[in-house]
């Protein structure tokens, strides 16, 4: 249990897909408009990095040894997201049109992730257990819908017309994320593995 | 210049100037503000970038849009990561396995670039083949020129060289090594760059005005 909980607070706090590693960035500002679109952002992420983390995990356990492993791993870990990715909306399209219809749009961009693929090579190098790689996964998520939260509150001042106009929008959200970044480094010091 | 050219000339000039990914569309963000950290892993990741982008592009444009984007999607991301092999044994041969071990994460996550995923089913299956070939070259050299700016400039104030030419700056940053030195250097970047294209673009208007009433 100690080790899940660890694992889900290092991916929401102090490797925080966004303000560590800045994946998912793009997502993240293209749906910081809407926090309704960031959740659900959030939740395909969520669901899409804790099976994928898992998926990695048992890869690396019986390929990582490989001289190619670390060639053809993307390749093998897009083929996982890929099975995920028809499954799930074949399943969601089959159990509940309304909600296939509303997902659709974001689907692809939630899945094929930088954050998504960031977790599943991050997770079993940094997890000992199938269900530690899923806790990670899982706070991957979770720490992509705190980013997204602390956008959101602030999206209407970074797009106020007291900004001035060249660091309006994309400019001053990058050094807002900066920022909250700074502020989270303070907590494992000034090291980042990548 | 007639206007036939004029606009082909802002259409392919549109991926490093006026929709540069980085400074104003804010893709591959990632990669920039935290993989080029030093001149080398920015070499490294800006010719990754196009060994996995150009030839992943170009090969999904022949896949048929008459499939539904919810397979193409799977398919384009298949293809640049079946590309993402040779890409690394070249990045391995020209830069060294050393260089591309330094950049960790950021490697594999190019495979999902939105350039490759969103851009082919968007804009580049439309466009004819040599249009859309000199709009991707402009997207990649746009990339590559801020990833590497940016992979010297942090090489220069924290390291004091860049890449193997030793400097000497007046003063040292070592956090501009971090993630946040590259979400602030990015966003006083991008800030600077719209401001200054925005000046060119009003003196333009301001010479075509001029022009006109001659």
């Amino acid at each position: 249990m100690t080790e899940i909980i660890t694992a889900s607070l290092v991916a929401i706090l102090l490797q925080n897909s966004v303000f560590e590693r800045a994946l998912g960035i793009n997502v993240l500002i293209y749906s910081a408009r809407d926090m309704k679109k960031t959740a659900v952002f959030a939740l395909v992420i969520t669901a899409a990095s804790s099976l994928g983390a898992v998926g990695a995990f048992f890869l690396r356990q019986h390929f990582g040894t490989e001289k190619y492993y670390s060639i053809f791993q993307p390749l093998l870990f897009i083929i996982i997201v890929s099975v995920l990715y028809m499954a799930s909306l074949f399943t969601i399209w089959r159990v509940s049109p309304s909600l296939f219809k509303r997902i659709r749009p974001y689907a692809h961009l939630s899945v094929f992730n930088c954050a998504v693929i960031g977790a599943m090579f991050l997770a079993p190098r940094l997890t000992d257990t199938w269900y530690a790689a899923a806790a990670y996964g899982f706070g991957t998520g979770v720490g992509f819908l705190f980013a997204g939260f602390m956008l959101r509150i602030a999206y209407s001042r970074l797009h106020s017309e007291l900004v001035p106009k060249a660091f309006r929008g994309f400019p001053i959200s990058m050094l807002y994320i900066g920022c909250v970044s700074l502020a989270l480094y303070a907590f494992i010091g000034y090291s980042t593995t990548i | 210049m007639d206007n036939n050219n004029y606009q082909l000339s802002l259409k392919t000039s549109e991926g490093y100037v006026r929709k540069n990914l980085v400074l104003s569309s804010g893709w591959l963000v990632g990669p920039v503000a935290a993989g080029a950290t030093d001149f080398s892993n920015a070499l490294v990741i800006s010719l990754m970038f196009a060994l996995i982008t150009a030839p992943s592009v170009i090969l999904c444009r022949f896949i048929s849009t008459r499939l539904s984007y919810a397979v193409r999607v799977p398919i384009y991301a298949i293809v640049a990561a079946l590309l993402y092999a040779p890409a690394l044994l070249l990045t391995n041969k020209l830069l060294g396995a050393s260089a591309t071990d330094a950049v960790g994460v950021f490697l594999p996550v190019l495979v999902v670039n939105p350039l490759i995923l969103s851009k082919t089913q968007t804009r580049f299956v439309h466009d004819p083949p040599l249009r859309m070939l000199r709009v991707l070259l402009g997207y990649i050299v746009g990339f590559a020129a801020v990833c590497i700016l940016l992979g010297a400039l942090r090489d220069a104030l924290v390291n004091f060289s860049i890449g193997w030419l030793p400097l000497s700056p007046p003063f040292q940053v070592p956090a501009l090594e971090t993630a946040f030195g590259g979400f602030l250097l990015i966003g006083f970047l991008a800030a600077t760059f719209r401001a200054g294209y925005a000046g060119l673009a009003r003196l333009a208007k301001v010479r075509e005005t001029a022009e006109r009433k001659k």
